[in-house]
């Protein structure tokens, strides 16, 4: 059974389609990168896999269910945003996922967090917007989850702290469980994929393995993006 | 689960109203010893200063009345519909137990912030005799509800507490399912809440003065007696209340679950 799965999705704000008719299937132990321009559709496949909004048509599955309290325990999610309460500090936040998810890996998360630096009393507000991001990271990683959806993990900060980022995920996955890397910065996570799916104006326009990428088209993954998504 | 939310519920809105709290106690403290100070003294800056900590003391408990009700609401707003809700809405909870995390909590301040005031007010009073008196005229109030009405005075006060805490309840529901409705439009999130919020509140005058009507006309009369008629309309009071906090229980509930639009 597929860990991901989309049957006949279709998401509409209004009268925009955001998804249309999308079917994918991601399956265990695998390292996905959703790669697509701005606006494709990426967030909103993401979020919908979380619970976070309720498809137009078709269906979203998570080990064979529907998002909910469920699928929400075996998923471990990063937004795109700083999404941690600023009131707290790492320690909190630790006891937080301690408490809300069985499957945190606590000494783990202090283990990165002492590793960087970070103070633990140290409140979010505080810290600066890569500190945050890499925070926020820890913990996501932290979890022995089944599925992780990682929404531009590396956008918005420094290459040093995107190398960082990308080795805590290939470092922290369980080998047994997916990762879905959503970004449009190809070239950085490129090595690190098993698959790639492209996906443009809510469209799935190719799904594939990185290895026949290269072997059907004679170029990385990074060079045909950038020739299919040419302005 | 919901015990875990309420944990963190009462953390982060701690942080604002116990500081609050101990400022209306300490405040009450500060004005009975300069009432203390005054009654030996003549001095104007010594009655200044005591006028001044007396209005210190007023504003205290306004604020923390207003800062309440405005920390209900926005713990709301920003832990539903800004970025934290990304983390709330994928925690394995269901919306039921989020929402419930806020009305008891929300419900536990208020009840507190009415403790805290009354509790001032009897440090704040001068004299102990002023206490003991205010304690012993509460007893006395007790007492010949009792006698009048037998057993009648205690379930008075026990409805009365029951209507209060489900008016709080409803209060919270009322702007948590504003705020809902209105961020559920694309554009013109806080307009469309506020606009809601008038709406809503229209409809309740509405309904209120409707009910009251029908009650005095129709429901009510002559024919009950003063026990029953108090009774029944505690009981009406109760009812409608329930009712009122079902509604936008249920439309809260139902706009974070399919309609939530988080950016």
């Amino acid at each position: 059974m597929p860990i991901f799965e989309c049957r006949n999705l279709t998401k509409s704000y209004g009268s925009a389609p955001a998804l249309s008719n999308v079917n994918l299937a991601v399956e265990s132990g695998r390292i996905v990168g959703l790669l697509g321009p701005n606006g494709s559709g990426k967030t909103t496949m993401i979020k919908l896999a979380n619970g976070l909004l309720t498809p137009t048509a078709g269906e979203v599955l998570i080990d064979g269910m529907a998002p909910g309290i469920e699928t929400k325990k075996i998923v471990s999610y990063l937004p795109e945003r700083t999404y941690i309460p600023l009131w707290m500090n790492a320690e909190q936040l630790m006891d937080f996922f301690g408490d809300f998810y069985a499957d945190f890996r606590r000494e783990r998360a202090e283990e990165m967090i002492a590793h960087l630096g970070i103070d633990p009393k140290q409140r979010v507000k505080e810290m600066s917007k890569g500190t945050r991001e890499k925070v926020q990271l820890i913990l996501v990683m932290s979890r022995a989850a089944k599925l992780y959806m990682l929404d531009e993990p590396i956008g918005g900060v420094d290459p040093a702290t995107r190398d960082y980022i990308i080795s805590t995920i290939i470092g922290n996955y369980d080998q047994q469980a997916s990762v879905i890397i959503s970004t449009h910065l190809i070239a950085d996570v490129e090595s690190v994929l098993d698959d790639v799916i492209f996906i443009n104006r809510g469209e799935i326009i190719l799904q594939s393995t990185v290895d026949e990428v290269r072997e059907k088209n004679g170029k990385s993954v990074d060079a045909l993006f950038r020739e299919v998504f040419k302005c | 689960m919901l015990g875990k939310l309420m944990k963190y519920e009462f953390r982060a809105t701690g942080q604002s109203m116990l500081p609050l709290l101990a400022f209306v106690l300490v405040a009450a403290l500060g004005v009975n010893i300069m009432e203390r100070i005054t009654q030996h003294s003549d001095s104007n800056a010594v009655g200044f200063l005591a006028g001044l900590l007396m209005f210190v003391f007023i504003m205290a408990i306004v604020v923390l009345s207003v800062m309440a009700v405005f920390i209900m609401a926005q713990r709301f707003y920003r832990n539903f519909l800004t970025d934290e809700g990304y983390l709330m809405f994928t925690l394995p909870a269901s919306v039921h137990s989020l929402l419930w995390s806020k009305i008891f909590v929300s419900s536990i301040w208020f009840a507190a912030v009415g403790a805290a005031d009354v509790l001032a007010v009897l440090i704040a009073s001068f004299q102990v005799s002023n206490v003991s008196r205010f304690i012993s005229s509460l007893t006395d109030m007790f007492k010949s509800l009792t006698a009048q009405y037998a057993l009648n005075g205690a379930a008075f006060i026990a409805e009365s507490i029951v209507v209060i805490f489900l008016a709080c309840a409803v209060t919270c529901l009322m702007f948590y399912a504003a705020m809902a409705v209105g961020f559920s439009f694309p554009r013109h999130k806080w307009f469309m809440s506020v606009l809601f919020f008038f709406i809503f509140t229209i409809a309740l005058q509405i309904c209120g003065f409707g009910g009251m009507f029908t009650w005095v006309n129709v429901g009510g009369g002559p024919a009950m007696s003063a026990l029953t008629m108090m009774h029944t309309t505690m009981g009406v009071a109760m009812g409608i209340e329930a009712l009122l906090g079902a509604v936008f229980y249920v439309l809260t509930a139902l706009m974070l679950k399919k309609s939530l639009n988080l950016e």
